[in-house]
């Protein structure tokens, strides 16, 4: 526990000292609207193209969606939170999220696979201890 | 929607037969019989942002709920008992989609202006457009064109396309479509994805653009032009997709 609340203060030290942005979120479908929100939000103000724009939003549903596992679709929430990093480069965007993790870590599937490599320049899902993340990066093209 | 007497007559006793029999071809019949209620009915959701498209897709299903549960011996008009179940799983669909639903007007009229704005700065400037140069041509703010882009993305969707199965829930049943004919060569990884039962239970024009995006790389607005719709149109389709193809990963993980 102690651990993990560590884990929070130093990024929250990363956040007030390079403009990155935190999102928490309910675990839950219908909060991946803000998710994408401000992914395009960022993402828009570095000069990504439309088409970019609409990959990152793809990729972070994709990524999201291993994060979200078997929550609950129906609007109940599991009282469980998706806790998200933006950070912004000069010319890429890079994000984390993770969540508490109940059960195994989901192994993407070959086809979620093949979908983000075309999306993003970097994405990887991983557990441990109870967490799931994911981190994914995507490059602005010129 | 007035019926001869005789028609009326005919789908009473069908209605019975079914309600003995339980034959599922009979239901089908039935169902395929009363579309045009369905579409009537779909028709006067329209103007809600939501494809004319997808909302008889949801209708057919509430016929085919209608179906299922009407009880003969009750002595209703079946389409006296239908119309509110077909109502009531369009609105159902409404109120699923949260917030899409409460989107202003405003906004939604103006992801349908961005579809041309995109398409036309996209052939002005020979690449995908940013978004501050979408704000500018359509004259709105760059948070109006950010929500104006989620504003087409915020379906959450049931196993309404799905194949004719087991689930009592599903109706319809889009063909398991072949691929073009430019798409032979496919590598050989490739043709297994493609043509697992997943992606081959989407309509054809979805399996394409899936293919095209993320199996040839092409961009959404490469995607548009080739088939010759706007990429907010794509746009809509691929994520609808990919949602799709989440919920059916999800459904057949699924123990039990």
């Amino acid at each position: 526990m102690s651990g993990e609340r560590n884990g929070l203060e130093e990024r929250d030290e990363h956040l007030r000292t390079n403009g990155d942005v935190r999102l928490v979120v309910p675990a839950a479908p219908e909060y991946l609207r803000l998710v994408r929100l401000t992914a395009a939000g960022l993402a828009s103000r570095l000069g990504f193209t439309f088409d970019e724009v609409e990959d990152l939003r793809i990729a972070v549903d994709e990524l999201c969606f291993h994060l979200l596992g078997d929550a609950t679709d129906d609007g109940e929430l599991d009282g469980r939170t998706m806790d998200l990093i933006y950070s912004a480069g000069t010319d890429f965007i890079s994000i984390t999220g993770r969540t508490d993790l109940s059960g195994a870590v989901p192994e993407p599937s070959d086809l979620s696979e093949q979908i983000l490599d075309a999306l993003v320049d970097e994405h990887e899902v991983s557990g441990s201890q109870g967490m799931i993340t994911f981190r994914l990066k995507k490059q602005r093209e010129s | 929607m007035a019926f001869e007497a005789t028609d009326r007559n005919e789908l009473r006793s069908r209605l019975e037969e079914y309600a003995e029999t339980g034959d599922k071809e009979l239901r089908d019949e039935i169902v395929a019989s009363q579309v045009g209620l369905a579409e009537y009915l779909a028709r006067r959701f329209k103007n809600r942002g939501e494809p004319i498209e997808d909302l008889i897709q949801v209708a057919l299903l509430g016929l085919l709920k209608a179906v299922e549960r009407f009880d003969p011996g009750r002595g209703l008009e079946f389409s006296t008992f239908a119309t509110p179940t077909i109502v009531g799983e369009l609105k159902r669909h409404f109120r699923d989609k949260g917030w899409a639903v409460r989107v202003p007007r405003r906004v939604q009229e103006l992801h349908l202006r961005m579809g041309t704005v995109v398409n036309n700065l996209s052939q002005e400037l020979g690449r995908s457009p940013t978004i501050p140069e979408i704000a500018a041509r359509a004259e709105v703010s760059v948070d109006e064109v950010l929500e104006a882009m989620e504003a087409g993305r915020a379906y959450r969707f049931s196993s309404i396309d799905a194949p004719a199965g087991d689930d009592e829930d599903r109706v319809a049943s889009p063909a398991a479509a072949q691929l073009g004919e430019d798409d032979t060569g496919l590598e050989e990884v490739e043709q297994r994805m493609l043509l697992s039962p997943l992606i081959a239970s989407l309509p054809k024009r979805e399996q394409m653009i899936i293919h095209l995006r993320f199996f040839r790389g092409m961009t959404q607005s490469e995607i548009a032009s080739r088939l010759g719709i706007s990429q907010m149109h794509v746009s809509r389709l691929l994520a609808r997709s990919l949602a799709q193809l989440r919920d059916r990963a999800g459904a057949e993980a699924a123990p039990g």
